[in-house]
């Protein structure tokens, strides 16, 4: 006699999510025995965009749109590839200015996930709550690039703007709140019941799973693997500010949220030792040139591994540009960690990849 | 759970997160981004910023009658500029050999397009003189 599955869809809407994504699970009674995924509902071209409508030095711009979220670090990935095929160095200023924009993005984009997690456990307070203080964060990265979510803020050869003696006064400021509030969260998450029942020992993904299913970003971290590009590269001063690797053991729910806790922990202490330690000189340097070549850059996006590669023929038209994001690379191991668990606990456990489909099939 | 009474009843006396827009305006700051302005009259008709414009939302089309009697604009062009194409980057300001004189930006914002104005029709003729047909453009009849 064959087992008795039924098959469930969740998405491609769906009340729990923010984008479109379709899974389909197969489940036995409550238990979730199967899943197929299915991601490319907002496929925009962006790729086929980049290498025949626009010229190399718009597609910065044009790559910053992919994701709302993530817009720095699409825009740096891709800026930093056209400046190694066009032999460009920047300033130090302008490297600093760089990864603080990038660690702004990685706060916001945390903490935008950890609400999400909470709203889908049943939270709908301390949803509100994040989102609130949430702003604090946005309002910085406002006053600095002078746009609230696209922020076009580099360009090939350093950044747009700089940051003014009063502007870093209020970064300072704002970031001191969301440090106080963060250990607030961070209690509430360690402590809160109704959050740990939902939470601990709940979409586990184990060491071994993490290294076979090539889990990157905050799933493989919380899961005791060690991966993260900011350790491995050298164009930004990751070793200067303190950049400290977060792991925690347990790969549970829990476990991906403390990840997340403590970056933003680390995010906001690099910040302020940008902000206090900023060098002087120049934000931008000319640079003249077509790109010849190509090239790889990795970049870690708050998701994980960004990787952008770029061909480039001598001409002001590119001819390839690949985009490889994070949660793409990310599904295998979303798929594993989905088996053997509740139907019921879905929702959170798709909440805490902090999936971001718009990247995906952009 | 006490603690969680506690706090959610404190919560009741503090004042809302949210601003009470339209009763009050959101604080409008120097460093926005806002549209772009030109100067006719400072301009030396480069067209640099034409270039460099990642959406194309500036145009220089031939005219017959030159907008003003500036020397430097010598094939009679006019500047047009597309505020709801404009993404509103700067890299114009940034191409432009005179900012600040001739192109600069400002932390106005842009009111919202109704039907009535038409602007995509406008834009259209105006790249269709140009000589950049898109996908929605049609040719002006003659």
């Amino acid at each position: 006699m064959s087992r008795k599955t039924i098959n469930i869809p969740l998405g491609a809407q769906h009340i729990s999510l923010l984008e479109p994504v379709r899974f389909k699970f197969e489940c036995e009674n409550e238990k979730i025995v199967g899943v197929d995924s299915d991601v490319g509902f907002v496929h925009r071209g962006v790729e086929r965009a980049c290498t025949t409508k626009f010229k190399f030095d718009a597609v910065g711009y044009v790559v910053a749109r992919i994701c709302g979220l993530c817009a720095i670090t699409h825009s740096l990935a891709y800026t930093v590839a056209a400046e190694n095929l066009l032999g460009a160095q920047v300033t130090a200023k302008a490297a600093y200015l760089r990864t603080l924009l990038l660690e702004l993005d990685r706060i916001h984009s945390h903490m935008l996930c950890l609400s999400h997690t909470c709203e889908n456990a049943g939270f709908e307070a301390m949803f509100m709550q994040i989102m609130g203080d949430r702003e604090l964060v946005m309002e910085i990265q406002e006053l600095i690039s002078g746009n609230r979510v696209q922020f076009d803020y580099i360009c090939i050869g350093g950044v747009n703007r700089d940051i003014t003696a009063e502007l870093g006064k209020k970064i300072l400021e704002n970031l001191t709140l969301v440090e106080k509030k963060v250990r607030e969260y961070k209690d509430e998450f360690l402590n809160n019941w109704s959050l740990s029942l939902k939470f601990k020992g709940v979409g586990a993904l184990s060491l071994e799973d993490a290294y076979r299913f090539n889990a990157i970003g905050p799933l493989a971290r919380a899961a005791g693997l060690q991966t993260d590009v900011r350790n491995e590269m050298s164009y930004l001063p990751y070793k200067e500010i303190g950049f400290v690797m977060q792991m925690q053991e347990s790969g549970d729910i829990h476990a991906r949220n403390m990840v997340r806790l403590d970056e933003i922990q680390n995010s906001i202490e690099m910040c302020r030792n940008i902000v206090n330690g900023l060098p002087e000189g120049e934000i931008i340097t000319k640079i003249k040139g077509k790109p010849q070549g190509e090239t790889i850059v990795r970049y870690e996006a708050p998701r994980g591994e960004l990787m952008y590669y770029v061909k480039g023929n001598g001409s002001a038209m590119l001819d390839r540009v690949r985009i490889k994001t994070p949660t793409f690379s990310s599904i295998p191991a979303f798929s594993e960690i989905f088996l053997g668990q509740e139907y019921a606990d879905a929702p959170a456990i798709l909440a805490s990849f902090d999936p971001c489909l718009s990247c995906t099939a952009k | 759970m006490f603690t969680s009474l506690i706090k959610s009843f404190l919560n009741l006396f503090k004042k809302p997160q949210t601003l009470a827009y339209p009763a009050n305006a959101k604080p409008k700051e120097e460093s926005y981004r806002g549209l772009i302005e030109y100067n006719e009259a400072e301009c030396i008709y480069c067209l640099k910023c034409e270039k460099a414009c990642p959406p194309g939302a500036i145009l220089f089309p031939p005219v017959d009658k030159p907008p003003s009697d500036n020397e430097k604009n010598k094939k009679s062009l006019k500047y047009e500029y597309n505020p709801w194409l404009c993404i509103y980057c700067g890299e114009c300001v940034r191409a432009c050999p005179k900012p600040n004189e001739a192109l600069w930006q400002s932390a106005k914002k842009q009111s919202v397009a109704v039907a009535e104005e038409n602007v995509n029709g406008m834009w259209d003729a105006i790249e269709a003189r140009k000589g950049i047909f898109t996908k929605n453009s049609s040719v002006p009849k003659e």
